[in-house]
């Protein structure tokens, strides 16, 4: 009797544990479907009321200087369109964003309607099926063409895949090189305009102390991350690390004799730190406190940088091979519209991306943060030239975009980019010569990208 | 008659009560952790890649994502990476705890302050101390860099970029960051041992070192098996300041299963493949921890004999 209600017992609990299973296998599935009705119900509601609310998440933190712009121009827009409300979400950073969206996508639910992501994750935003092309409203626009050509072609390029347009240019930047410009003064020393004067030039602004100690270094580069400032040295050479969306080209021997350089400048003219400089962090105080004469960061900091430093800051393009020739390349965010997002809300975005890139709102964030206005028109503007008089260096920074070559981009793009990571570091390590490095890298993505190659 | 019916109905009360009593936390466990589990084994048979469109749809493709893995010679050096992270960690940060918790089970004037002193990395976030040790990692100025040459280091200092420092530096937080949290084990063991052996022991004329090796050391047995289960379970899954320190890098010099896991995931979008690291995460983990308590009984059964 005792054995039977013992088993009695654990048949119950196998009962109830495998009916508890069984639910908690329904309920993900339940749970769009009952968002959907949900949504129909809004909708509904929507088209007899026309309220739309939408959302849009922000590769920054709540607590960040650009939070407070968006908000700002988000209620600008509520003005304008009383209909439209805008939810900006601060999401941290630009992973934040990509992990929180695919979170959301992968378990089922409504993505935001626009989000701000990296312009290079273009193909796999694609190839994931996440994002729609904008060609049909920027179509229906009146002067839809004209809207476009307004961009700087070179922000625009991470927006095309197949002949349509997929992303709109927000948050853009560029590669700079920051130096002291009193300190040139001082050393008598030419602003470089060659690999070989860059070299030289850092190499004489390297300090040590009596201990052999170096209390200055002539230019730190980070390389913790390394692709993106890599990037400016085999522009500079004539080429770039991939042809096409399915193409690398690191084995390039212009690609190689760049890594070389970069090793150079350590090995040879003992102008910067050996090996990978984790010090994307620590560049820019070191720069603002004299512990580094030349820097290369993001046009990014450049606000911060001329605020922290007590000397003259010039700002540059990395030098090219050749003399008199100068090499960036673009960085930084896109717009970016969500698939499965429901009509009225799409058009809603839509028109937040129209009023959002209007000039005026693409010089004032510009001169607030720092980021290249992404819109020729913007420059136009009173404000804008106002501003480029009062702070010579954002005026430089709009120069230089025309050496600035397309930020590296790809399919299935964080592991090509990973392999290249790791065989760029062998490199700059010493672990592998810059020939055997690039060759393996370029074996190794190839074979990842053969999934791409014949769609 | 009457009798049997009470005593059984008092038998079913007393069987019934623990189990409704440990069901909540078994359903718990069994929703969270052996459900996904038994579906992760599922899916690592299938290939499912999200970012590429035409594999999109999960096809079966055997043990081919494991065939895959253990070809692979980053798989190869993120398992060498895990095998010398885990068998540095754990060791070295529970000697020191228990070394840590033997300093401080002392009756001096502002123990207080070393013990908080030894326990505080534990109260801050992973995330947080990590960043702090980045700047600590900094070459020539940083802090650790600084303490390391008072005491006459000459050697390379960019400790998160070089890839013969990496994964020691990711080890130096980990170490520093766990062994306090121990101690904290080994002093509540400590103050529950019985007093009447140890004065046995004094009037025996033991000395220190063979009274800790002979009577502290085995009696803490217990305590020892827990600690180095919970060790060896963080040293997998606590990742927070590879993400902060390394990114796995310099060329995977720092990567470990749990972080490579994480890439394979949600970076390279490789449900199949991240499925199958995830399911021989579980195995050394589950092997590890019936291993070390088999050990640890059999230990037991031998003494008792």
């Amino acid at each position: 009797m005792k054995m039977f209600s013992k088993k009695l017992l654990l048949v119950l609990l196998v009962l109830v544990v495998s009916f508890s299973i069984v639910f908690a296998g329904c309920a993900p599935k339940k749970a769009p479907q009952q968002n959907n009705n949900q949504n129909n119900q809004q909708n509904q509601q929507q088209n007899t009321q026309k309220e739309v609310t939408i959302q849009i998440y922000f590769p920054v933190s709540t607590l960040a200087p650009e939070a407070k712009l968006l908000d700002s121009y988000a209620a600008a827009f509520h003005k304008e369109y009383p209909n439209i409300t805008v939810k900006p979400v601060y999401s941290g950073g630009y992973t934040d964003v990509e992990k929180a969206i695919k979170t959301v996508i992968n378990g089922g639910g409504e993505p935001p309607a626009l989000a701000i992501m990296l312009a290079t994750d273009l193909y796999d935003l694609i190839d994931a099926g996440y994002i729609v092309p904008l060609d049909s409203y920027i179509n229906s626009m009146p002067n839809g063409q004209a809207y476009l050509n307004d961009f700087f072609p070179q922000f625009l390029a991470n927006s095309k895949y197949e002949g349509k347009i997929w992303s709109i240019p927000f948050q853009r930047s560029v590669a700079l090189m920051y130096y002291n410009a009193d300190l040139l003064k001082e050393n008598n020393l030419p602003v470089p305009d060659s690999w070989q004067s860059l070299a030289e030039v850092t190499s004489k602004l390297t300090k040590k102390d009596k201990d052999g100690k170096v209390v200055r270094w002539g230019i730190e580069w980070p390389s913790g991350w390394p692709y993106w400032l890599f990037q400016p040295l085999a522009i500079g050479n004539g080429t770039n690390i991939f042809k096409g969306p399915a193409q690398m080209n690191f084995n390039d021997p212009r690609v190689i004799e760049a890594v070389q350089y970069y090793i150079d400048l350590s090995h040879k003219y003992h102008a910067m730190p050996e090996g990978v400089q984790k010090n994307w962090n620590t560049a820019v105080p070191d720069f603002e406190n004299g512990r580094a004469a030349f820097i290369l960061h993001s046009t990014s900091g450049l606000n911060g940088i001329l605020q922290g430093s007590k000397f003259n800051v010039g700002v540059m393009a990395v030098p090219g091979k050749k003399k008199g020739t100068y090499a960036t390349v673009t960085g930084g965010g896109n717009i970016y519209m969500f698939k499965n997002v429901p009509k009225e809300k799409q058009d809603a975005a839509w028109k937040f991306i129209e009023f959002v890139t209007q000039p005026k709102y693409v010089a004032d964030f510009s001169i607030n943060t720092g980021y290249i206005a992404t819109r020729k028109s913007a420059y136009d503007l009173d404000v804008m030239k106002q501003h480029l008089k009062e702070v010579p260096q954002a005026a430089k920074v709009k120069e230089l975009l025309k050496y600035a070559g397309p930020e590296f981009s790809c399919h299935d793009l964080a592991q090509v980019r990973n392999i290249f990571h790791k065989y760029l570091q062998a490199a700059y390590n010493g672990q592998m010569t810059p020939k055997a490095a690039m060759d393996e890298a370029q074996k190794e993505a190839q074979a990842i990208l053969k999934d791409f190659q014949n769609p | 008659m009457a009798k049997t019916v009470v005593n059984k109905h008092a038998d079913l009360k007393s069987s019934i009560i623990p189990w409704l009593l440990i069901l909540p936390t078994f359903i718990v466990v069994l929703m969270f952790t052996a459900w996904p589990t038994v579906l992760s084994i599922y899916q690592s048979f299938f290939r499912l890649k999200l970012n590429v469109p035409r594999f999109r749809v999960p096809t079966f493709i055997g043990l081919q994502n494991y065939v895959e893995l253990f070809k692979s010679p980053t798989f190869h050096q993120v398992l060498w990476n895990t095998i010398i992270y885990v068998a540095g960690v754990v060791p070295i940060s529970v000697i020191l705890a228990f070394l840590f918790a033997l300093l401080v089970n002392r009756a001096i004037k502002g123990i207080g302050f070393i013990r908080l002193g030894f326990f505080y990395p534990t109260i801050l976030p992973m995330v947080s101390a990590a960043t702090v040790w980045m700047y600590f990692f900094t070459p020539n100025y940083g802090l650790f860099n600084l303490f390391l040459q008072w005491f006459g280091y000459h050697g390379p200092q960019n400790w998160t970029g070089n890839p013969h420092l990496a994964l020691l530096a990711v080890m130096i937080v980990a170490i520093w960051k766990s062994a306090g949290y121990f101690m904290i084990f080994y002093l509540a063991g400590l103050q529950n041992l019985p007093t009447d052996v140890f004065e046995a022991a004094d009037i025996d004329g033991v000395n220190y070192l063979q009274r800790l090796w002979y009577i502290t050391f085995p009696l803490l047995r217990r305590t020892t098996l827990f600690v180095t289960t919970i060790a060896f379970i963080d040293g997998f899954q606590i990742i927070d300041h590879i993400f902060v320190l390394t990114q796995g890098g310099p060329s995977d010099a720092s990567n470990v299963l749990l972080y490579y896991l994480w890439e394979m995931r949600f970076n390279y979008q490789d449900v199949g493949k991240s499925a199958a690291l995830t399911v021989i995460l579980v195995a050394f983990i589950l092997i590890f921890t019936i291993g070390n308590f088999a050990l640890s009984e059999r230990k037991e059964d031998r003494r008792v004999a």
